[in-house]
């Protein structure tokens, strides 16, 4: 149930499919660990030119700075930039559920309502120097049936290549489809 | 409006010529000829000779920023993912349905994502 694809920036991604029952599934994009040897290797870096620079000016706050600054940076790169996995929760009936977990267990949540709704789409759009697909969900506008009034970008950090997406959007769309069925089978 | 020469085109492009065949010596004497001899024909009312060398550089300094500028702003028009506008726009939302004809190629429109994202990812069964 877990297969692994390739990001926009070449990491290795996997995804996870749950199907809870006929018309709730979870899809679930967990990015890349952050790895030990990466970290030590930035670590060692700026604490050796955070030595450098203590050698060159005799002041020995510099190595205190450094090692606070890299401790609190960790900290903050963990809680609040580096994503651990990104899901989405499809009910049929109810809506559409999003969670970003954070690799400091933070977890964000977003829930939309089925109502709001209009479709989920994969979109192509220029990011910063490349043109990428993303999988988004567009919500309804209460005073126009045809309109778009929003456009909610998914999986933002983990951006998962076309292969990736199509599966996804077809698991959305088979669960979107019942609902349009719905009101004419009763 | 055609862009044929013209005997008015001919007459504005000379002038032009000398034009900037004269300011380029009047700078040259501006920058090389020292100011005591200027001086000495009674020609004292000129810029510092500091100019004749600041402003090339200015020119070329701010060309040099101008491509970085033209690129950081095409990047800020850029429109966001979460914009509507990677979607649809003032034109597609206003665009009239024409009648479906038999046998006529379709009329030219703005397809909805949702039916091209149909078409090219769900398979036809």
């Amino acid at each position: 149930e877990e297969w692994w694809y390739r990001s926009a920036s070449g990491a290795r991604i996997a995804l996870r499919c749950r199907q809870h029952s006929a018309s709730c599934r979870e899809l679930a994009v967990r990015c890349p660990r952050l790895r030990l040897r990466s970290l030590s290797a930035a670590t060692s870096a700026a604490w050796l030119a955070a030595y450098g620079l203590f050698v060159l000016t005799e002041n020995s706050m510099v190595l205190s700075a450094a090692i606070i600054i890299m401790l609190v940076g960790l900290i903050i790169y963990l809680h609040f930039v580096k994503i651990d996995q990104e899901s989405l929760l499809v009910i049929g009936s109810l809506g559409i559920q999003v969670t970003s977990s954070y690799a400091s267990g933070k977890e964000n949540t977003t829930f939309i309502e089925m109502s709001q709704v209009k479709d989920v789409v994969i979109n192509e759009a220029i990011h910063m120097q490349k043109v990428i697909y993303y999988l988004c969900i567009l919500l309804q506008d209460p005073g126009d049936p045809q309109g778009v009034s929003e456009v909610v970008p998914l999986f933002q950090s983990s951006k998962p290549r076309l292969d990736c997406l199509i599966e996804v959007y077809k698991s959305c769309q088979e669960i979107l489809e019942q609902r349009k069925m719905a009101p004419q089978s009763s | 409006n055609s862009p044929s020469p013209l005997p008015e085109r001919a007459i504005y492009g000379f002038a032009l010529f000398l034009g900037s065949w004269f300011g380029f010596m009047l700078y040259l004497i501006w920058a090389y000829v020292p100011e005591t001899w200027l001086f000495s024909l009674g020609l004292t009312y000129w810029p510092q000779k500091y100019w004749a060398v600041a402003l090339p550089v200015y020119l070329l300094v701010a060309i040099g920023i101008g491509y970085i500028l033209l690129f950081g702003i095409n990047m800020m028009s850029t429109a966001p993912l979460n914009s509507t506008d990677t979607v649809t726009d003032n034109y597609a939302k206003k665009q009239q349905q024409k009648k479906f004809q038999e046998e006529a190629i379709p009329a030219l429109r703005d397809i909805p994502i949702s039916e091209v994202n149909r078409m090219f990812f769900l398979p036809e069964k």
